[in-house]
């Protein structure tokens, strides 16, 4: 009995890399649109947005079959149940992507656009991402604090573009559908973000059994 | 086992001791019953002769409290009795042992009195006057004897049975003993039983078979993971369900990870699409290639499926550095591209040149210039096939052309006299030094090595320029060099210079004639003489260029 369950834990830790890698491959793929203005690289992001659905409802289900068949107890249940929330900050993540790329499919914005400090954003959205699947993987606390904390960078980003816009428009130097584009780019991109930060909680929560919030204001006597 | 033989211990005691209780009870019964049947027989014949001598009056006196006598008339009346009344009590003539008694002899028989209600043993005789009379005994006095027996017999029972449980229980743990102490570490030193002493054997045996599979089975992990561990391929050997079972240390570099990974699934170790479709293949056993970019190139990964007859039991998955083969690729995908371009540009302007003379549209006075240019651009595709010729010679390997001992400065002397007239044409001084020094190799690659060079270094030169060769025998090796005071190779194109029509100016470069194979074919011959080639240039300044020949 234990030993199908323990398959299916692993079966679940294996569905959850892939998904993952899912989200990574686009977000990755998204950035690369949005940089070289490609409207075909855009229309490959929806395939993985689609995918990424798939593997949210599959994971889902497998979920549930397991809370209901197995009625787990202590970490396990800490792994299932942040397992169900981290799939949906995955599949918000996959829906981001493909935003994005849909705003690069409407073809206002062209790989010679000046696009401000919209790549180096992306590059730390991703490296977010990409850390936080990995401080899944390997069961890194210490990683998954470092994405909590890179957060602040991502959103530092999103200040400065938003206001160098701003600028622009003052300015009338600027065209205002793509300045709103890119302003909404880079709100995905900041949304991206704080999804990471989510995965991360959620692995700090599966292997301590507490939120870091919680440890945080008991500290400060909140 | 203890218990076992502690049981039978017991029971067998206890079994023998009601056996022989049972047994001595029945033959005690039996004699009893003999000895009371004898009493009543006397105690009848007296009663009789009593009776006989002194008629009723002999009951009048008597004290029987043991013995129930009845005095039964001729006609079967009773007549006396000392338990009951004997006016109520029936005829007692069809009774067996007054029968018996009556037919002559002692009459007796055993049966359960309905006057008294109980089991009684009768005995009778015939008096002289035809009466009877009769005495009985009731059985149970033999029943109460023997209860009165029980006691006794019950606390010999008890101590029995606790004598039988303690010595049980201490014989069967002194059984149990040496097979309990018995060392199977080292079986064969143990004493004790004679019976063991297969067993021990064979445990021996299977010890010793044991422990030299085991150090066979290390010896070979160790020679798997000597070969494994200094493959440049990376080598993961994974599960049917895709868990690492072992890793190489080429592969832990690839992927970035340490021994950890073992046990855990591969997706852990890298998640990339490639992987987790190589791992879908590998579940279903089929075999696979996937093309991976790894931090340190492009990778060729394989998956082999690993079957014991029809059943999967793993794969392996080999990684394979495919950087430096897809770069020679593309280097050869150039070379052709190259080649049919270098080839076409002479071929047109011939071709545009014999079409404008065909028509006939060429003035007479310019026939001369277009002649020339046809014959001009002949030359040169002629030299470049020939380079061409040569360079392929040169891939295929030295092995047809004959290796003998050359002087390399006698070589040197006749090229420098082949090319004093471009030298002298170009307004440049050509100087050799040196001593002859003896090799072995290949003449006519270690003269086009000369050529090329000297021709180089001839056509990059500047005007009043100088050009100096220099042979000279070192220890192990003979070097040769050819210097110039020419414009110099700029030092980003330094280290491209010998790639295949890679040319530094080209626009100058086809002015000169050059094919952009020369330095080429120097590079390809010099390899195959297993010799050095070492550059130094600065621009506007002048170019060396250094071969080192081992001698062999």
């Amino acid at each position: 009995m234990r030993s199908k369950f323990d398959q299916q834990l692993a079966l679940l830790h294996r569905e959850l890399i892939t998904m993952g890698a899912l989200c990574e491959k686009a977000i990755g793929l998204s950035a690369k649109a949005l940089d070289e203005g490609d409207q075909k690289k855009a229309g490959e992001v929806f395939d993985y947005t689609v995918q990424i659905d798939q593997k949210e409802r599959d994971i889902e289900a497998l979920c549930m079959r397991l809370l209901l068949q197995q009625q787990p107890v202590a970490k396990d249940l800490r792994v299932i149940s942040s397992a169900l929330k981290m799939v949906t900050d995955m599949e918000r993540i996959g829906d981001n992507s493909g935003d994005i790329a849909e705003i690069v499919t409407m073809g206002h914005i062209t790989a010679e656009h000046d696009k401000m400090n919209i790549r180096d954003m992306a590059l730390a959205t991703i490296k977010m991402v990409t850390d936080s699947i990995d401080a899944f993987v390997k069961n890194d606390m210490e990683l998954a604090k470092a994405v909590i904390a890179y957060d602040d960078v991502v959103d530092g980003y999103f200040n400065r573009i938003k206001t160098a816009l701003i600028e622009a428009l003052g300015d009338h130097n600027a065209d205002g559908e793509y300045a709103l584009d890119l302003l909404m780019i880079a709100k995905y991109f900041e949304r991206m973000g704080d999804h990471a930060t989510n995965i991360a909680q959620w692995v700090l929560f599966s292997i301590l059994g507490r939120h870091e919030d919680d440890e945080r204001s008991k500290e400060t006597g909140r | 086992m203890t218990k076992r033989i502690f049981r039978s211990i017991c029971l067998v005691a206890m079994g023998v001791f009601v056996a022989s209780a049972a047994l001595f009870l029945a033959v005690l019964y039996d004699y009893f019953g003999g000895v009371q049947r004898k009493q009543l027989q006397m105690q009848t014949k007296l009663a009789a002769q009593a009776v006989a001598n002194e008629g009723i009056s002999y009951f009048d006196g008597l004290d029987t409290a043991e013995y129930r006598i009845t005095w039964i008339g001729a006609d079967g009346e009773v007549l006396y009795d000392n338990r009951s009344d004997s006016g109520e009590m029936e005829n007692h003539l069809e009774r067996e042992e007054i029968r018996e008694a009556l037919a002559g002899d002692l009459g007796e028989s055993s049966r359960y009195s309905v006057t008294l209600m109980e089991r009684a043993l009768y005995c009778a005789k015939e008096l002289p006057d035809g009466s009877v009379i009769r005495l009985s005994v009731s059985q149970n006095t033999l029943l109460t004897l023997l209860w009165g027996m029980m006691q006794p017999i019950c606390v010999i029972v008890v101590i029995a049975v606790v004598l039988s449980l303690a010595l049980a229980s201490r014989l069967s743990r002194r059984i149990v003993k040496p097979l309990n102490e018995l060392d199977l570490e080292t079986p064969l030193s143990n004493e004790g039983y004679d019976e063991l002493s297969p067993l021990l054997h064979r445990i021996d045996s299977q010890q010793r078979q044991i422990r030299f599979q085991k150090e066979e089975l290390e010896q070979k992990q160790k020679e798997f993971d000597a070969v494994t561990e200094n493959m440049t391929e990376g080598i993961i050997l994974l599960n049917t369900k895709g868990n690492v079972l072992g890793i190489n240390r080429a592969a832990k570099q690839l992927f970035e990870t340490d021994g950890s990974c073992i046990g855990q699934h591969l997706l852990s170790v890298n998640r990339s699409t490639q992987i987790s479709d190589l791992l879908s293949s590998a579940e279903t056993g089929l075999h696979d290639e996937k093309m991976i970019d790894l931090s340190d190139g492009r990778y060729q990964l394989i998956l082999n499926p690993v079957k014991y007859g029809e059943i999967l039991s793993g794969s392996v998955l080999l990684a394979i550095n495919v950087t430096e083969k897809e770069k020679s690729e593309q280097m050869r995908r150039e070379f052709t591209a190259n080649v049919s371009h270098e080839l076409k540009t002479p071929l047109q302007t011939i071709a545009g040149s014999a079409e404008l003379l065909a028509a006939g549209i060429v003035k007479e006075e310019d026939r001369e210039e277009f002649y020339n240019r046809i014959q001009g651009e002949a030359r040169r595709m002629i030299r470049l096939v020939n380079d061409i010729i040569r360079l392929s010679r040169l891939d295929e390997g030295a092995d047809s052309m004959k290796r003998e001992k050359v002087d390399l400065f006698a070589l040197a002397e006749d090229t420098l006299q082949f090319l004093s007239v471009e030298a002298e044409n170009a307004h440049v001084v050509m100087t050799l030094d040196g001593e002859p020094a003896f090799m072995e190799g290949i003449p006519q690659l270690l003269q086009s090595i000369i050529l090329n060079l000297c021709d180089n270094a001839i056509k990059y030169n500047r005007d009043q320029g100088s050009v100096s060769v220099m042979v000279k025998k070192g220890t192990d090796e003979v070097i040769l060099s050819v210097s110039d005071t020419g414009i110099g190779i700029p030092e980003e194109h330094q280290n491209r210079i010998f790639e295949r029509f890679y040319r530094v100016d080209k626009s100058r470069s086809k002015e000169l004639g050059g094919t952009g194979l020369g330095l080429s074919i120097v590079k390809h011959a010099v390899r195959l003489h297993h010799g050095k080639i070492r550059l130094q240039s600065r621009e506007h300044v002048g170019t060396a260029i250094t071969v080192m020949f081992p001698v062999l």
